[in-house]
């Protein structure tokens, strides 16, 4: 039997019972998000969750296709998934205004869906290399000989500060005479 | 050495801070020890400077379970805790912040007075005694700033946090004390300034008990040093003496048995109670040393908190030594600021992956992303503070199973208005510093899973209202011991490990001296 986008819509009784065919005939295991056109509605979702201009479009495809992935782990996560991505289409989402995906946004704020969007992206844009060159984190330092004078205190918009500590430092840690017994009523009274 | 399993030995469960130091205290006076260690020992060459990869290298990812009304337990619930399993246990991610206890710190419940809904004690022991033993510590950790060793310079996140601190009238802040070498000292080499302690030190500069008391101990000839042994139990003789400890080797999955004559629990906060729960027998149906039932109560994780902020010039903040930025004017108890105890100010950089999950936990949208975009302009500063211990803040055994099939532990975390009085109190400072030196964007960051995990096991004079006594020997059970921050009677502000590492080489020295005279 083939399984169609109808098939899925049936009903989700009939759809686990096709998904489960599916995971036993190879053949017939279907994805979900897998036509074309898919990734980039995600990729928009990514796009409008975490907005970066200078963030190039492959980045949120990579991220998307991350997240597809997870949406195609077993078959709760695949009803789930379709359901999401279907609600994202009916509102051609990736054609909406930036201020129009928000809003959406927020209306899905606690599904499932959106909970698993969200927290692929979050970790999986800013763990991006790509993303890392763009604003300008440098990674690993060790096999370079870590930072060097002038690239760890690199800073030059604020004057050079007192390193050691002050003088009067450790008479102000072992005076407890302005501690001891103080009235703390403000809590007590709670 | 190898060890006979039926050799009745010393047996010290955990290889961190504080398992480590007993571990070496006692080897280096002749006496044999076993150590069982859960997780794998890890040398600094295959530490992986990279944050997630790191993370799941060393992070203690057992099955946990949390309740409470603490954002942490919605934000991270499979992972209350920020632990390391593997031999230095969490001093391998640890930054490496060494600041002592106040005198005061010791005697809060004398200081503060009864808090409403708070279970404050006095230690059992105070900050004269003691004071010789941090001398130890920082001697052993080589904490900067101390024993006539140099400081760290200056790096990016420094100079704004110093220069902010400046402008608002503060002046106790400096770039320690800390446990990592600015210079080359104790045969480790100084501070490359490489940025990576939280994922363990590749250089070596950094203290952990893997670079200085497992290598040390090894070297005496008198350490049975077994990584991945998981221990699961720990059992006593008819007259309710420990006896011996189960473990698991976690390669095999093979239990195993080490007959004991001492036992020292060093497993952190939320592991150590947990294994005298797990210990329940006939004669001790509530679990070992729990006669008080005080077991795995008063847990506490200190205040916590970050504020991090956006410039509009370049900080590039995550440069050079994580944590070498101490604020401490305001750490001095002070009721008029609305909360008793008081907090430090650290700085604090996170690389992009971790500053995307820990930022703000299930944040997303423009102002998220504006504080992203401008990583490079950052800079960032932790809150360390004392924590109220509160009874029902807790350890317990729960429903849910580890992958051995034993109960994970459940940890339920309220925070006491006490604490968000302080932590209300910190944001506004931290923002205050930075807006002072042009901050365009600040941030609110929540804790992270707990880094700092203390109390379960407290130390008190009274039996009835601790665990362990002012050497840390169960009150209960003569030849018990609890080696780690679990004893922490209360919490103060500074971050713990230099106390542990104190409170475990004091208890080192008094071990084997009654182990000598054979009083046990």
């Amino acid at each position: 039997m083939t399984i169609t986008r109808r098939n899925l819509l049936l009903g989700a009784a009939s759809t686990i019972a096709y998904l489960q065919l599916g995971t036993i005939q190879a053949k017939s295991d279907i994805k979900i998000a897998s036509k074309a056109g898919d990734q980039k509605m995600v990729a928009s979702m990514c796009r409008a969750l975490y907005p970066h201009k200078r963030f190039p479009d492959n980045i949120y495809m990579d991220v998307a296709a991350g997240a597809i992935k997870k949406g195609n782990a077993d078959t709760g996560s695949k009803i789930m998934f379709r359901a999401g991505l279907d609600g994202l289409q009916s509102k051609k989402f990736d054609k909406l205004s930036f201020g129009k995906q928000t809003k959406y946004l927020k209306s899905i704020e606690g599904s499932a869906f959106f909970g698993l969007i969200r927290g692929h992206t979050t970790v999986a844009l800013y763990d991006h290399k790509q993303v890392w060159k763009i604003i300008g984190y440098e990674g690993e330092s060790f096999s370079k000989g870590g930072y060097k004078d002038g690239q760890y205190n690199s800073l030059d918009w604020l004057p050079n500060p007192r390193i050691k500590e002050h003088p009067e430092l450790q008479a102000f840690l072992n005076d407890s005479s302005s501690v001891k017994y103080a009235s703390s009523k403000i809590i007590q009274s709670n | 050495m190898k060890i006979d399993k039926k050799e009745k030995a010393v047996v010290v469960i955990g290889t961190g801070p504080g398992g480590a130091t007993v571990a070496y205290e006692l080897t280096k006076r002749g006496i044999p020890v076993v150590s069982l260690e859960a997780g794998p020992r890890i040398m600094k060459e295959d530490y992986k400077n990279d944050e997630w990869p790191a993370f799941s290298q060393m992070a203690w990812l057992d099955k946990r379970t949390m309740t409470g009304n603490a954002r942490v337990v919605k934000d991270f619930n499979g992972l209350p805790t920020w632990l390391v399993k593997a031999v230095g246990g969490t001093a391998t991610h640890w930054a490496g912040a060494t600041p002592r206890f106040l005198d005061y710190e010791w005697k809060t419940k004398s200081t503060y007075g009864n808090v409403k809904g708070a279970s404050l004690l006095d230690w059992p022991i105070d900050g004269k005694s003691m004071k010789p033993y941090y001398v130890k510590a920082e001697d052993a950790i080589g904490s900067t700033h101390r024993g006539g060793r140099p400081p760290l310079p200056a790096n990016n996140n420094y100079k704004v946090f110093a220069e902010g601190a400046k402008r608002n009238g503060y002046k106790f802040y400096a770039t320690g004390p800390y446990g990592t070498n600015a210079a080359p000292y104790d045969g480790r080499p100084g501070s490359i300034q490489d940025g990576f302690n939280f994922q363990g030190d590749k250089n070596g500069s950094k203290w952990n008990p893997n670079v200085r008391e497992i290598p040390r101990a090894l070297k005496t000839g008198k350490l049975d040093l077994r990584p991945n042994s998981q221990a699961v139990q720990i059992t006593h003789d008819r007259n309710g003496k420990v006896d011996g400890v189960l473990y698991i080797d976690t390669k095999t999955k093979a239990l195993h048995r080490q007959e004991a004559k001492v036992v020292c629990v060093a497993g952190n906060s939320i592991e150590t109670p947990r294994l005298f729960l797990m210990s329940a027998s006939s004669m001790f149906p509530n679990g070992l040393a729990n006669s008080s039932d005080q077991v795995g109560r008063n847990y506490m994780r200190h205040l916590t908190g970050s504020v991090y902020a956006r410039f509009d010039k370049p900080v590039n903040f995550y440069r050079g030594e994580t944590m070498a930025g101490f604020l401490a004017d305001e750490v001095k108890n002070n009721p008029k600021r609305g909360f008793v105890g008081g907090y430090y100010l650290e700085t604090l950089a996170l690389g992009p992956s971790f500053m995307g999950a820990f930022l703000e936990p299930g944040g997303w949208g423009k102002k998220f992303a504006d504080m992203m975009d401008g990583y490079r302009n950052l800079a960032g500063m932790w809150i360390v503070g004392e924590d109220m211990p509160q009874a029902n803040n807790r350890i317990t055994l729960g429903s849910a199973k580890d992958a051995f099939g034993l109960p994970a532990p459940n940890v339920h975390f309220d925070d006491h208005p006490n604490d968000t009085a302080m932590r209300n109190h910190a944001y506004k400072v931290g923002e205050k510093i930075y807006k002072s030196v042009g901050a365009k964007q600040t941030w609110r960051t929540t804790p992270y899973p707990h880094t700092h995990n203390l109390g379960t096991m407290r130390m008190s004079a009274k039996k009835k209202d601790g665990v362990t006594n002012k050497w840390g020997r169960c009150h209960d059970i003569k030849n018990l011991f609890v080696s780690d921050g679990s004893v922490m009677t209360t919490g103060a502000a500074c971050n713990p490990t230099l106390t542990i590492v104190a409170l475990a080489i004091r208890q080192g020295e008094y071990l084997a001296d009654q182990l000598k005279k054979g009083k046990i």
